[in-house]
């Protein structure tokens, strides 16, 4: 895969070096691996169980990031890390120490443990791994002695069993090492920065750049070896502003790629800078919305971050781990889980989540993997057909309703398990209008109905770049409210649409009671379809910054008209303005 | 400024160039003050009486080592603001103390680490928006809830009247190699590859330069800082009963060029590593009550947890801390032959450099010597700006990690001894005690680690301190032997009562204490201890085995 840069973010552009690979046997990393899951085999206490199944992840990553405020740099650091995983599974396939409330917990102390080596110093990675795996071996079997205790007070509706067969794969890639120019990037993100001076109605700006990269290491007793190429650029502006009433507004664009060349050029970065800037600019200057029931048409930017918000953390199987009675459990099943083969989505849209596609249409996707992290490799799945849900994602954990991994683990999960999510989602429609067609069916369905204007999303917040504070604020009142009782992202960028095709900005509405029942009855389709990747990372909302291990997914979606949604104002006790006002702003030079 | 930018950190040494001519960080702090100050004062309600804002900056790196293999490896820029705004007045303000209560208005806001003066003044008004409200909004809770109105033992304003200050020395800041000490922590780390009995060891070396800035509208202007280095070396096994022992020595100093030179560092690498052996082969303690020597080391922290601790100023008007001390000004609360001094402006002692010096605290009150216990009577406490009944003044003790409300915290503590013996007399001494009590041996604790300690008054008010490395000391000439799983127990009067004797090498145990205002450096000077009567209990027994396979071998 050598793709010649076309200068694309013009400073950025710097050929990405090409370190001579060793070959896998010579990779110091997967060979120390390797040596010491041999060893582990052998591994035994006394006459208890032996382990029948070993696992070693790493995640070997240098990152660079860069931020900056108003021409400003903030923060500007280079770390390397490697983060280990190992899982050890004692029993059997069909009953091992999985699937159990207690399954995540460690018993005893970690040998005064630090960090993973970043050198590759055979003997130093060795005997961390040893000691790593002596003490989640003893866990294990700690856990299985209870869990064999606990299925004799409980009664398990069906038994499943605890982990999948998979074929051994051997999947060793060259790595790919991009360049990370420290002084360019800093530079970079000062010069984007900078623009957002110009725009008094922000109250806080910022600007950031991310460049990952690194490789996945796994080896496995089954025979399992991989190392593949993780790398990752992350662009994103994010601002704040503050409306007369109070209200707090924020907007923000991210832009993923897999190499510094699939970020936009530095021309078109700034406009998605300035463009942040003009939108709360004009979100501050914008009316609070009025309660509305009717028609909404989602431009293919906002339709996209809907169905990657709805189907994100729902497309996967969940397995209900083993209990003990009186313990509380927080445990939701995925709203899709026994729906298969019922319609959710109207009979013309297909769905399939193709983790093999590299790009679509020329544009590149960002969800492209060759193998998960269970080093199973995935094959192009048809989610949905003619409106009916076909099948779920799934790793190696059995559920009830499936055995066997289609490799979609790509988040690491609860109770021994990881979490499935899809790589390339892209809809397809078999009826499919022009914008122009949808805006007039939009008018059509707003002047049939009586209704003064429409709706128009043209952006949602999501993935969220809600804080902390806000996040909490929001997920009680969605508690309150009662509903689905699930978080669904809110309109950034909401119009109304007049019938004479006036747009007017509206702040200040949520979505009421948006939920997969909601997609059933799309009206139609149009536009030309986009891409939007984004990292999925199993929180509600995709909520940035939640966890640290992030699938890289794409979404690929056309506008989306809906007959009938419901919007309220969002009702909160609203904020003071500051007494004082603002400093004063400095000429940008 | 000028200065600023040749010391910054190489990396970023380059980024800062362009921006020779902005005005400096103290500007801009200074421009948002008042401006800030003079609105609120006018339009708020309640009006701020005082605002200060506090910039911790830092440029540093850390790199860590295991077995000659790098672990980690990082730099960092970084520039903190503390906003304090006092809404009411002196007498009653936002930061009344209330049983238990805690308020932190501060939240460690980032600053752009470049002088650009507008962003930077947009982060500080917007971060002394959020903490005037909160401020207000505490205050006017404070005056209507009914526990400020409860008479309290000791009703003492809110904050002190001080002098405003104004001193600017930007400290020199020390380059860092960082190739050099990646290369330095990987070949000492190296050292533990032939001691296949040590599960886990590390080297870790530190540089951090730090400024900092503080301004306030009672006319304080501050800039000054220090740099902290400090070399760690630790080491870990499990003894084949399951006991979980650690080693370690650390090296502080404030440049680089302090720290010790590679020979020195690799005989203390070859005593953690050794001791760590012979711990791991010496036998279980029992638990003991008798007489025990506190090495220099020992004692410091020993001194640091169980009596430090309790003259800090503000435990005294909290009425959910013990108080152990709150009534005993002017009485004897140690031997007649012990002073107590915190010197902050004290760089170096014993032939070490001191973790605890500063020259301002993080209230901007310069740093200061204070005899909080003279010939065994306390005289005062340590004081921030939070006042008490008998001291209304700051000793300049006021300090806090970045993003944490200031209390009073210890310094450089030093402990005097008027009745010293050489430390071969002060093991005569030991000797003579075992056999006055009919004990079969007394007890010496070489190293500890470090403790803790219960203040509170719904606490137990003990305080524990974790030795390393202890020896049995038996009165018939028989050598010491080294015993593993001790820990030291009590309470703190009780223990006072019976320090016997001190030798006359006072040594240094640099570290850094955690308390309620965050992770602050210290440190503790302090000779020997003899301890007619030291309560220990066995460590908790763990029931983990060791590893269950053999150590992998060196197949490199």
């Amino acid at each position: 895969m050598i793709r010649l840069l076309l200068c694309a973010a013009l400073m950025l552009c710097m050929p990405a070096a090409f370190f001579a690979q060793p070959p896998a046997e010579d990779d110091v990393l997967l060979a120390a691996m390797r040596a010491e899951l041999n060893r582990a085999r052998q591994l035994q206490l006394e006459d208890l169980d032996r382990p029948y199944y070993i696992e070693y992840a790493v995640h070997d990553t240098e990152m660079l990031y860069a931020s900056a405020t108003m021409g400003s740099l903030a923060d500007s650091r280079v770390q390397r890390a490697r983060l280990p995983r190992v899982r050890v599974r004692v029993g059997d396939y069909d009953f091992d120490n999985g699937n159990y409330i207690y399954s995540d917990s460690m018993v005893g102390t970690a040998y005064s443990l630090s960090a993973f080596p970043i050198d590759d110093r055979p003997l130093a990675i060795r005997r961390h791994l040893w000691l790593v795996t002596d003490l989640v071996y003893k866990s294990a079997l700690q856990v299985i002695a209870r869990k064999r205790a606990a299925v004799k007070n409980v009664t398990v509706a069906e038994v499943i069993p605890d982990f999948s067969r998979a074929e051994p794969v051997k999947i060793v890639q060259p790595l790919k090492r991009l360049a990370l120019d420290r002084a360019a990037s800093e530079n970079l993100v000062r010069r984007l920065s900078l623009a957002l001076r110009a725009y008094p109605a922000l109250a806080a700006s910022g600007v950031e750049l991310q460049i990952s990269t690194g490789g996945f290491y796994f080896v496995n007793t089954e025979g399992t070896e991989v190392r593949i190429p993780e790398n990752l650029v992350r662009f994103q502006v994010r601002a704040t502003a503050q409306a007369p009433d109070g209200m707090a507004l924020r907007d923000g664009a991210n832009f993923l790629g897999r190499d510094t060349g699939e970020l936009p050029t530095e021309e078109d970065l700034l406009a998605a800078v300035r463009a942040v800037g003009t939108n709360l600019t004009s979100l501050k200057q914008a009316p609070v919305g009025e309660n509305y029931t009717g028609p909404v048409l989602f431009e293919p930017l906002a339709a996209a971050q809907l169905l990657a918000d709805m189907f994100g953390r729902n497309l996967g199987h969940r397995r209900r781990p083993i209990a003990e009675p009186g313990r509380a459990l927080s445990f939701a099943e995925s709203e899709l889980e026994g729906r298969i083969g019922s319609r959710i989505l109207p009979e013309w849209m297909d769905i399939v989540d193709d983790p093999s596609a590299r790009d679509w249409n020329g544009k590149p996707l960002l969800g492209q993997y060759p193998v998960d992290l269970e080093g199973v490799v995935p094959k192009p799945l048809t989610i949905v057909e003619s409106g009916i849900l076909k099948t779920l994602l799934s790793t190696r954990q059995p559920t009830k309703n499936r055995t066997g991994s289609n490799g979609r683990a790509r988040l690491y999960g609860n109770f021994a398990a990881n979490a499935a999510s899809f790589g390339n989602l892209i809809v397809k429609t078999s009826q499919t209008a022009s914008w122009t067609d949808l805006t007039r069916r939009l008018a059509q369905l707003c002047a049939d109905r009586g209704k003064p204007y429409g709706l128009l999303v043209r952006k949602m917040d999501f993935p969220s770049t809600a804080s902390g504070g806000e996040f909490q604020r929001m997920a009680s009142r969605m508690a309150q409210s009662g509903g689905t009782a699930r978080m669904v992202s809110q309109p950034l960028l909401l119009y109304r649409v007049y019938p004479d095709g006036r747009e007017e900005l509206v702040r200040g509405m949520r979505f009421r009671d948006l939920n997969f029942r909601s997609l059933r009855d799309i009206a139609a389709s149009g536009g030309d379809a986009v891409v939007f990747s984004y990292l999925e990372n199993g929180a509600p909302m995709a909520l940035m910054g939640a966890t640290s291990i992030v699938a890289e997914s794409s979404v690929v979606a056309p506008g989306l008209l809906f007959e009938e949604l419901q919007l309220e104002r969002t009702e909160e006790d609203l904020p003071r303005l500051p007494i004082v006002p603002p400093p004063p702003v400095e000429p940008t030079s | 400024m000028e200065r600023a930018l040749k010391a910054a950190v190489v990396t970023l040494a380059a980024s800062m160039l362009c921006l020779a001519q902005a005005p400096d960080l103290l500007s801009s702090l200074s421009a948002e003050l008042s401006r800030n100050y003079a609105v609120l004062k006018a339009q708020g309600d309640p009006p701020p009486y005082y605002i200060a804002y506090e910039v911790t900056e830092e440029q540093g790196c850390t790199v860590a080592a295991t077995l000659g293999a790098l672990q980690a490896s990082n730099c960092e820029h970084s520039r903190i603001l503390d906003v304090t705004v006092r809404v009411g007045s002196p007498q009653l303000d936002n930061y009344h103390r209330v049983a238990g209560e805690r308020p932190v208005f501060t939240s460690a806001a980032r600053l752009p680490i470049e002088d650009v003066p507008w962003p930077i003044r947009q982060t500080i008004w917007r971060e002394t928006d959020r903490v005037y409200r909160n401020a207000a909004e505490r205050l006017i809770k404070l005056k209507t809830s009914t526990q400020v109105r409860v008479a309290r033992e000791d009703d003492s304003p809110d904050f002190t009247n001080e002098k405003p200050y104004v001193f600017s020395a930007p400290p020199k800041r020390a380059s860092i190699q960082l190739a050099q000490l990646e290369e330095q922590a990987r070949r000492w780390s190296a050292l533990f590859v032939s001691r296949p009995a040590i599960l886990t060891s590390q080297v870790v070396i530190g540089i951090r330069n730090q400024t900092k800035y503080l301004v306030s509208t009672e006319g304080t202007r501050l800039v000054h800082g220090r740099t902290f280095s400090r070399i760690v070396i630790g080491a870990s096994t499990r003894a084949p009963d399951g006991m979980d022992l650690t080693t370690g020595e650390t090296f502080e100093a404030e440049d680089p060029s302090g720290l010790p030179a590679e020979k020195t560092v690799l005989s203390a690498i070859e005593r953690v590593a050794r001791q760590l052996e012979l711990l791991r082969a010496a036998p279980v303690a029992e638990p003991f009550v008798g007489p025990a020597i506190l090495s220099g080391r020992a004692a410091g922290v020993f001194f640091h947890e169980i009596f430090g601790h309790r003259v800090e100023g503000h435990r005294q008007k909290d009425e959910s801390e013990g108080q152990t001390f709150t009534k005993s000004v002017g009485q004897q609360v140690l031997p007649n032959f012990l002073s107590v001094v915190f010197d902050p402006t004290r760089r170096r002692a014993a032939g070490a450099e001191l973790n605890g010096f500063y020259l301002y605290d993080d209230e901007g009150i310069p740093a200061q010597k204070v005899t909080v216990v003279e010939a065994g009577v306390l005289k005062t406490f340590l004081m921030s700006r939070s006042p008490l009944q008998q001291f209304d003044r700051s000793n300049g003790h006021g300090r806090r990690q970045p993003g944490s409300e200031v209390v009073s915290r210890q310094s450089n503590m030093i402990i005097e001894s008027g009745k010293t013996v050489s430390d071969t007399a002060l093991r005569e001494m030991l000797k003579q005690e075992v056999r006055r009590q009919g004990k079969p041996y007394g007890l010496l604790f070489e190293q500890v680690t470090g403790g803790f300690t219960q203040t509170r008054r719904g606490g137990l008010q003990a305080f524990a301190v974790i030795p390393l490395v202890v020896y049995r000391v038996f009165p018939d000439g028989r050598p010491d032997e080294l015993v593993r799983g001790v820990e030291i127990v009590g309470t703190p009067l009780a223990s006072f009562a019976k320090i016997a004797a001190t030798s006359d090498r006072p040594e240094v145990f640099n570290g850094y204490c955690g308390a309620e205002s965050g992770t602050i450096p210290v440190s503790a000077v302090s000779p020997a201890l003899l301890v007619t009567e030291i309560e220990t209990q066995r460590k908790e027994q763990s029931t983990d085995r060791p590893p269950l396979l053999p150590p992998p071998g060196n197949e490199s």
